[in-house]
């Protein structure tokens, strides 16, 4: 089965899709590991917002590329290297802290990607993002109530969440280094990389956070299908059905 | 034992135009986390477009003790109903 | 008598429901709690054996669909922790009380989930079981509790349904499939039967409880209605139940069945099942985890609220 992904649009989708998916495989891990029920309900609910919004952006690549695959083909056939998702995405979840962090700094950058997506010329793409933005909204408003009540709960919250933030930014600076696609795509790539450095930088600021100075990791792009070691692992669990059974229908 | 975690009771308005409903209780630790809660637990069906979360130890009621001195006397003025007054046939619209 | 146990014993009487300020004897709330936070456990603990295939699901559809459904377990665990409230206990004490091993949860969830046919399994036995005793339940005499059901009986309509999917999925697929499915109702079918409880003569608990209308119906009945509904399901799939002596009873028009393996039962209760241990220490390892959190939050709170308490 050859899933490679022909088409530029496509191509470009699949980015977005990959770390909806991944996300939320990432988030349901937390089922019942939340610090209470009502936690875990909350982190279900974004979940299934990105598995939701995963299958719907598989299915417009899936009639774009044409040849007859399914959004479960591309979940489940394809292997690490063929996977776009932007690493921040792939990263555990160490503490409630990581999971928090990782979700806020995800809902920036993607409030901001799919608003740009509601000029596209796809109407299919523009419908998907008119209903995208509204979950992303009330994930952004859970995610940055947390990071609040964390930032300036106790020390011990405080120090958990600056850990977090500090490791995860490692991994944002290949989101902004935009390629042909990303600026076909999107029209304004510089305005995503705006608006996510102020929402950052003044949230932090008022929950008693810091953005340090982080050197650059030496790191190949996303883009090309890199990823941290995380991603395999994530995968064969994610996949192990359909693999392992290959010519049963589930 | 805990603290901070506090109980609320939940009101939702299906649509516009009806009345709030109490739906139940939820727990949070504050305004916002209460709010998002009862959005989780009670409306993941789409079962209301508003909602209202009250801490429930600001909800009064009649004490139990007091309860027919509060509601019997409201039983027996039967002429407090429209079907008390007696109007002759032939006479529409009262 | 004095004028409040009157008005008590009127209203189970009557079939009315009792409220939360009624006056109720202490015994029927002790009850209702114990009876009510098992419930909730049950629901809360449940989300192990199922959450165990949430990140293996073979398909999207199916993954979100599991998801949904674990997410709607803990919802009506939460709805049921607020009826207990309702009777003066909290849910801190619950939790204690669950990771003392004081209060109990329903047996079935201490099973291991072995292949994903027992998401199957786990979906048409175990919550087709619960569904009929939740029905049976929405005519509790505890109002609160009553309304819950109502609620819960509501949302898991699907529940049931999502298992049967499965099953039908596995059971006409590949032999494989087929051989998961039948392995998978082989363990659960008498688990599952067993949830109704010990048969009435044998039920600790029962007649005051039928008495007091918290119960309405009898274990053994409602396990007789369970299994008359669901061996027809099973032909349906071509799968066998594992029972020689299920066959329908002409005369009564209910299905006889072999004599279950009640030491077994109770030895699951009494913590001695394939995963008593890891249901309960994977719940304190999530509590004990995330203080911190719960910590931070109280911590915002105090700083950030205005409303008095």
């Amino acid at each position: 089965m050859d899933l490679t992904i022909q088409n530029n649009e496509a191509k470009f989708l699949i980015r977005l899709a990959d770390t909806s998916l991944i996300l939320g495989q990432r988030l349901a891990e937390m089922c019942s590991n939340g610090p209470f029920l009502e936690e875990d309900i909350a982190l279900s609910n974004i979940s299934l917002d990105l598995f939701g919004r995963a299958e719907e952006m598989y299915k417009i690549i899936c009639e774009i590329e044409g040849n007859g695959y399914t959004p479960d083909d591309l979940v489940f056939r394809r292997n690490e290297r063929e996977y776009f998702n932007i690493k921040l995405v792939e990263q555990p979840n160490e503490d409630f802290a990581w999971v928090i962090a990782r979700q806020f700094l995800h809902d920036i950058y993607s409030q901001e990607v799919y608003k740009q997506l509601l000029n596209s010329d796809n109407s299919e793409v523009v419908g998907l993002a008119q209903k995208v933005l509204k979950e992303i909204r009330y994930s952004y408003i859970h995610s940055k109530d947390w990071i609040e009540r964390l930032g300036l709960g106790t020390e011990e919250s405080n120090a958990r969440m600056q850990k977090a933030i500090d490791h995860l930014l490692k991994y944002v600076e290949e989101i902004f280094a935009f390629d042909e696609l990303d600026k076909t795509y999107l029209s304004d790539t510089d305005g995503v990389t705006t608006v996510w450095n102020n929402d950052v930088n003044a949230t932090l600021a008022a929950c008693n956070l810091q953005r340090k100075e982080i050197m650059p990791l030496t790191m190949r792009d996303y883009r090309d299908g890199f990823h941290s070691e995380h991603i395999g692992h994530l995968l064969s669990i994610m996949q192990y059905l359909p693999r392992a059974y290959p010519d049963a229908k589930w | 034992m805990e603290s901070g975690d506090k109980v609320w009771e939940v009101f939702i308005q299906k649509k516009p135009g009806l009345a709030f409903k109490h739906a139940g209780s939820c727990h949070g630790y504050d305004k916002k986390m209460a709010i998002q809660n009862a959005r989780d637990l009670y409306t993941r069906r789409g079962e209301g477009r508003a909602l209202w979360v009250v801490p429930s130890e600001a909800i009064v009621s009649v004490p139990l003790d007091d309860s027919e001195a509060f509601f019997d006397p409201g039983v027996d003025k039967v002429y407090r109903h429209a079907t008390f007054y007696k109007i002759p046939d032939g006479v529409d619209h009262l | 008598m004095d004028k409040f146990e009157k008005a008590f014993n009127d209203i189970i009487e009557k079939d009315l429901k009792v409220e939360p300020r009624d006056w109720m004897p202490e015994k029927y709330r002790k009850t209702l709690i114990r009876q009510v936070s098992q419930h909730a456990h049950s629901e809360i603990i449940g989300m192990q054996p199922e959450g165990n295939w949430l990140l293996r699901a073979p398909s999207l559809r199916s993954k979100q669909v599991l998801l949904a459904k674990i997410q709607d377990e803990a919802g009506h665990g939460l709805y049921l922790y607020s009826v207990a409230e309702t009777l003066g206990i909290t849910r801190q004490e619950m939790n204690a009380q669950l990771h003392s091993g004081k209060a109990k949860y329903s047996s079935i969830f201490n099973y291991p989930t072995l292949t994903w046919a027992d998401m199957g399994a786990v979906g048409w036995l175990v919550d087709g079981a619960a569904i009929v005793n939740q029905v049976s339940l929405q005519r509790t005499s505890y109002g609160p509790y009553s309304r819950g059901m109502v609620r819960i009986c509501k949302e898991e309509s699907f529940h049931q349904r999502q298992g049967y999917e499965i099953m039908v999925q596995m059971a006409f697929g590949t032999p494989e499939q087929k051989e998961m499915a039948q392995d998978a109702l082989n363990r659960f079918w008498e688990p599952a039967l067993m949830m109704f409880g010990p048969h009435d003569a044998d039920s600790a608990h029962s007649s005051q409880s039928m008495a007091w209308k918290i119960k309405r119906e009898s274990n053994d009945h409602l396990r007789q209605r369970f299994i008359d509904r669901t061996v027809p399901q099973a032909e349906f799939l071509g799968l066998t139940v594992p029972d020689v002596n299920i066959k329908l009873n002409k005369e009564t028009g209910h299905y006889d069945h072999s004599p279950f393996n009640w030491d077994e039962f109770w030895n699951v209760v009494n913590g001695n099942g394939p995963c008593n241990q890891e249901r309960l220490d994977h719940h304190k390892k999530a509590h004990h985890d995330n203080t911190w959190v719960r910590e931070a939050a109280a911590a915002f709170a105090a700083k950030t609220e205005t409303i008095v308490a």
